[in-house]
């Protein structure tokens, strides 16, 4: 399901690094596009290492790529 | 559609078809006296250990023939490796289908204990796998569409 309490700046972060593809991003984090859709997208939360994989690649820290929303968060279970 | 959905619609077919052949090459036999299911229940052991023979193998050469097209199709040789959103859907998936296969067990079972014939139990076994298999492979196609 979506979790969209958590959201991300990936597409964002592409752009400015030259204009990444999904393919080339999916490539350097050694997952599929298939994945890089679903996180982009908000359909898919990765993994603490994935998250802090796809923070590595962008060199930035890992809160400039995933933003956490605790309003979106209310009310839900685990 | 993606790699992964193209195998679970492959899968799902297939399982049906494999069961289906199976189940109505045993009925005929059954019909014609070969082999009486309602009374040799050694013989559905037997059944099923073929079955499982004649799955595996079956599958094997579906899935070679399934990567065959799809490579010439896409002209994309390589099998896509599994990363951990697909052991994720994969994991929910056959979570799905477990549930399914011990409800559909827990209900044969209330059968048989309300009085069914004992070789509508491995009947119920057929049916609920093959139920089982094909919500695991549909839970993967949605899982994969709408999210993990």
């Amino acid at each position: 399901m979506a979790r969209n309490s958590i959201q991300n700046n990936i597409r964002r972060l592409r752009f400015e690094a030259d204009e990444m593809t999904q393919q080339q991003l999916a490539d350097a984090a050694r997952v599929s596009r298939q994945t890089i859709v679903a996180i982009e997208k908000g359909n898919y939360s990765p993994s603490l290492e994935l998250a802090f994989r796809l923070a590595f690649i962008f060199k930035t820290p890992l809160e400039e790529v995933f933003l956490y929303d605790p309003e979106q968060d209310k009310g839900k279970k685990g | 559609m993606t790699y992964q959905e193209k195998q679970n619609v492959v899968n799902m077919v297939s399982g049906l078809l494999i069961t289906a052949v199976y189940a109505l090459i045993v009925f005929q036999k059954h019909q014609q006296g070969v082999f009486d299911l309602t009374q040799d229940y050694n013989k559905w052991g037997v059944l099923f250990l073929i079955f499982i023979g004649v799955s595996v193998a079956a599958r094997i050469v579906i899935l070679i023939i399934f990567h065959i097209i799809n490579a010439i199709a896409t002209r994309e040789e390589k099998v896509p490796e599994e990363d951990e959103r697909d052991k994720l859907v994969k994991l929910k998936a056959i979570r799905n289908s477990y549930y399914a296969f011990t409800g559909g067990f827990v209900l044969s079972v209330i059968g048989l204990a309300l009085g069914m014939p004992v070789h509508w139990i491995f009947i119920a076994f057929v049916v609920v796998g093959l139920i089982a298999e094909i919500l695991e492979n549909s839970s993967q196609i949605y899982y994969y569409r709408k999210g993990v």
